[in-house]
């Protein structure tokens, strides 16, 4: 039995928990009231801890229970400043991981935030120093969410800093979730966002449940690590549930890396270093030759696959993790960032002319009364 | 034969009549004879004669005596007081006897001593010509019985007296004397018993008397004595045999009250008390009468409770039921009481039944439903705290 701590940093790492909690409850969406009835069921042992500096946004969680959600007090919050985050965690860091500790030795951490925010793309890369150093042995994977594009230079700029700093630190490897490709989703952003959300809580709990299952062909903790060690350690995580329509497995296993299936953009076949993908299914719909040509087949092009397969009475779900050997998406991220802090820049150095400019009327002159 | 008897008689008077001769000497001396005498034997001395005419009671020392002198110049019967001199003509002392009856040996023979002049002569014995007395001799056959061997405090006894007279003379002035009555019985009925003043020979009259025993114990009853008097007066009397007895302690009866009631009922649902009364004892229980009581005195509506026997027969049950129907929830409880008769007064045994009343079953279905519902919202509002923030 896997020990998995899970930690959602900042607002959107919250709610992110928060729909893994709810996942929890029960697959495809539960009741708003599932929690008054039912208990939240994890595969392995899982803690849950929503770690932020707003009590409102810690507030609007549904599924996460009390206890679960840690208050860091900073007394005017951090907006949306990075060099403020990293102080604020500084002077909370004892308090934030004595409750940690409390909860337990972990095998494996995600560490779940957004990169443009304040609080969570500056409490993360620290967080996970700190989860290194405290449990020797531990795995840690970051869920990092980027920015809508348009979302404004400053966001942008955190995401780049944050990222930086993200894949400078000792975790495993990072799991990329892009708003901007899956906000089609939705119209509006806050279903788009909750829409997003629930995609990454059910990767990761399905994540979960098979690294901790019974496979027919081994896949486990030492596996996923070497995957995401892969590459840039960058990775998009894909899923497909087939339905009763079409249960081939082959059609399944495609399926979960088509575009539209994975957190973050990428051509898997050109640029992924490492793979894994894991099934799950009856029994009847497990056509092991099958797999294997079909994980043959994406090896050829995506470097080593492993695979796992789970027998599960349902039709074949299919869960597969790229890790990226580049990463276009990202570098574009860092070239506007990169414009916008250089428009920025000369926004200021301009108004600060204009400013000068106009001083320059009064040089010289003193105060007449 | 006779002869022989004539023989054997002449000796027996020779004896003594030879001792008594041979302290006499002289004419004016004073010497005595001593006689036995049989009813209707005389003595001869000169010209007296001296008779035995009856025993008029042993008991009292009477003997009555005939004295005359040849030529009719005496003729006297006299009553002799024993152990008194009775003188004629002067006594011995005079010219005339002394006659002194020494003892009374039955109703039939007496010593008689006579004193009298030497002078007179030598005194004889004449026995009577023999037997008509005798056989004229009536004898009581008395016996007293119990009706019944066993006898308990409280039983009604049947005294039985018989007598019967077998022997060969009437019975006459026949009274029974019972003893009075004892400590364990008292007399209910016909004592003291009455018998036939007068019985001929062969005949036999009886009585009854009735007593009731009072007290336990082994006692002796004693024997009953009838008195009677022959025809020449001779008071006699014969006896029972006496014989024991046990009276045995009281047979009573005794009465067990035993109540089942059917389990708790519903408001206005039915139920039913079976009693039963069974005689455990020894004797009839008599004027049964079973009467209840209900606690609290309303809730509770019981039917046929009362109930009377006119008998209950020992090692005998009598079952019963009574009805009840509840209008109120609650505990009731029946007291019941039985009075008898059961051989020593009146007694009275009490029992008691338990009855429970439920409330009617929907409001407990309405707990059954309110508990769930105050579970579920302590669960919810747990559920709720758990997660508020
Ligand atoms: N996928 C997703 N992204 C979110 C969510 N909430 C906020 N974001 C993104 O997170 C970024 C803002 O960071 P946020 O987590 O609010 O800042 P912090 O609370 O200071 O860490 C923006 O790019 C949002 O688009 C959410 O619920 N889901
Ligand atoms: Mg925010």
């Amino acid at each position: 039995m896997l020990n998995v701590l899970m930690l959602g940093v900042g607002q959107c790492g919250n709610r992110i928990l928060d729909a893994i909690n709810k996942e929890a409850f029960g697959g495809g969406g539960p009741s708003k009231l599932a929690k008054y009835y039912l208990r939240p069921k994890f595969p392995s042992r899982v803690e849950t801890l929503a770690v932020h500096t707003a009590v409102n946004d810690l507030k609007e969680l549904r599924f996460t229970t009390a206890k679960d959600r840690l208050h860091v007090p900073n007394l005017h919050g951090v907006g949306a400043n990075r060099n403020v985050g990293k102080q604020a965690f500084m002077d909370n860091r004892d308090m934030i991981m004595g409750e940690i500790e409390k909860r337990g030795d972990f095998d494996v951490a995600f560490v779940i935030t957004s990169t443009s925010g304040g609080t969570g793309s500056s409490f993360a890369p620290l967080l996970i120093n700190e989860l290194k150093r405290q449990y020797r042995s531990i795995t840690v994977i970051t869920v990092a969410v980027l920015p809508f594009r348009e979302e404004g230079s400053i966001y942008l700029q955190n995401a780049a800093f944050s990222m930086r700093e993200l894949m400078e630190v000792e975790a495993e490897g990072i799991i990329l979730a892009d708003n901007q490709y899956m906000k089609r989703f939705s119209g509006d952003i806050a279903s788009a966002y909750d829409k997003i959300n629930s995609m990454i809580a059910q990767r990761l709990l399905f994540l979960i449940e098979s690294l901790d299952s019974e496979m027919l062909s081994v896949t486990d903790l030492g596996d996923f690590k070497t995957v995401m060690n892969g590459g840039l350690r960058l990775a998009t995580m894909g899923f497909y549930q087939a339905d009763k329509k079409n249960t081939s497995i082959k059609d399944a296993i495609e399926n979960s890396f088509k575009s539209g299936n994975l957190l973050y953009p990428a051509n898997v076949m050109d640029d992924a270093a490492r793979a894994m993908i894991i099934i799950q299914g009856s029994k009847e719909h497990l056509d092991v030759d099958e797999i294997t040509k079909e994980v043959e087949r994406i090896s050829a092009s995506a470097g080593h696959v492993f695979k796992g397969i789970v027998v599960k009475k349902g039709n074949p779900k299919v869960l597969s993790i790229f890790t990226l050997a580049s990463a276009p998406e990202l570098e574009s991220i860092y070239a506007q960032a990169a414009r916008g802090m250089q428009d920025e820049k000369e926004k200021r150095s301009r108004a600060r002319k204009q400013l000068d400019d106009a001083f320059a009327h009064i040089e010289d002159l003193e105060e007449i009364y | 034969m006779r002869q022989l008897i004539y023989l054997v008689l002449l000796i027996m008077l020779l004896v003594p009549a030879q001792a008594s001769s041979s302290k006499s000497s002289n004419d004016d001396e004073t010497t005595y004879t001593d006689f036995t005498l049989g009813i209707g034997d005389r003595v001869e001395v000169g010209e007296y004669r001296a008779e035995l005419i009856e025993i008029q009671s042993v008991r009292d020392g009477l003997a009555v005596m005939r004295i005359s002198k040849v030529g009719g110049a005496l003729d006297e019967q006299r009553a002799l007081l024993q152990n008194s001199a009775n003188n004629f003509d002067g006594g011995a002392e005079g010219d005339g006897i002394t006659i002194t009856v020494t003892d009374i040996l039955d109703d039939q023979t007496a010593k008689v001593r006579l004193e009298y002049k030497e002078g007179l002569g030598t005194a004889h014995r004449r026995t009577a010509e023999k037997s008509a007395t005798v056989l004229d001799k009536p004898n009581l056959l008395v016996q007293k019985s119990f009706d019944k061997s066993q006898v308990s405090v409280g039983d009604e006894v049947k005294v039985t007296v018989f007598v019967k007279n077998t022997g060969s003379g009437q019975a006459m002035n026949i009274n029974p004397e019972d003893m009075p009555p004892l400590p364990e019985f008292s007399y209910i009925a016909g004592y003291p018993p009455k018998i036939k003043d007068t019985l001929d020979p062969g005949e036999s009259d009886s009585a009854i008397y009735v007593m009731s025993a009072v007290k336990e114990g082994s006692l002796r009853i004693p024997a009953i004595q009838v008195k009677y008097t022959d025809t020449k007066k001779n008071v006699r009397s014969n006896s029972s045999e006496p014989f024991n007895i046990l009276i045995a302690p009281k047979n009573k009866a005794d009465l067990r009250l035993k109540t089942t009631a059917s389990g708790p009922i519903q408001i206005n649902g039915q139920g039913k008390l079976n009693i039963s009364l069974s005689n455990v004892g020894k004797a009839s229980a008599t004027r049964v009468e079973v009467s209840g009581d209900v606690k609290p005195s309303d809730g509770l509506q019981v039917t046929d409770l009362e109930k009377s026997f006119f008998e209950i027969l020992p090692e005998t049950e009598e079952n019963y039921s009574a009805n009840f129907v509840g209008t109120k929830a609650g505990n009731y409880i029946i007291l019941l009481r039985v009075s008898y008769e059961g051989g020593d007064g009146a007694q009275i045994q009490e029992g008691k039944a338990e009855v429970v009343v439920l409330e009617q079953e929907y409001k407990y279905l309405y707990l059954l439903l309110i508990i769930p519902v105050i579970i579920i919202i302590a669960w919810i509002y747990r559920r709720y705290r758990e997660y508020k923030y």
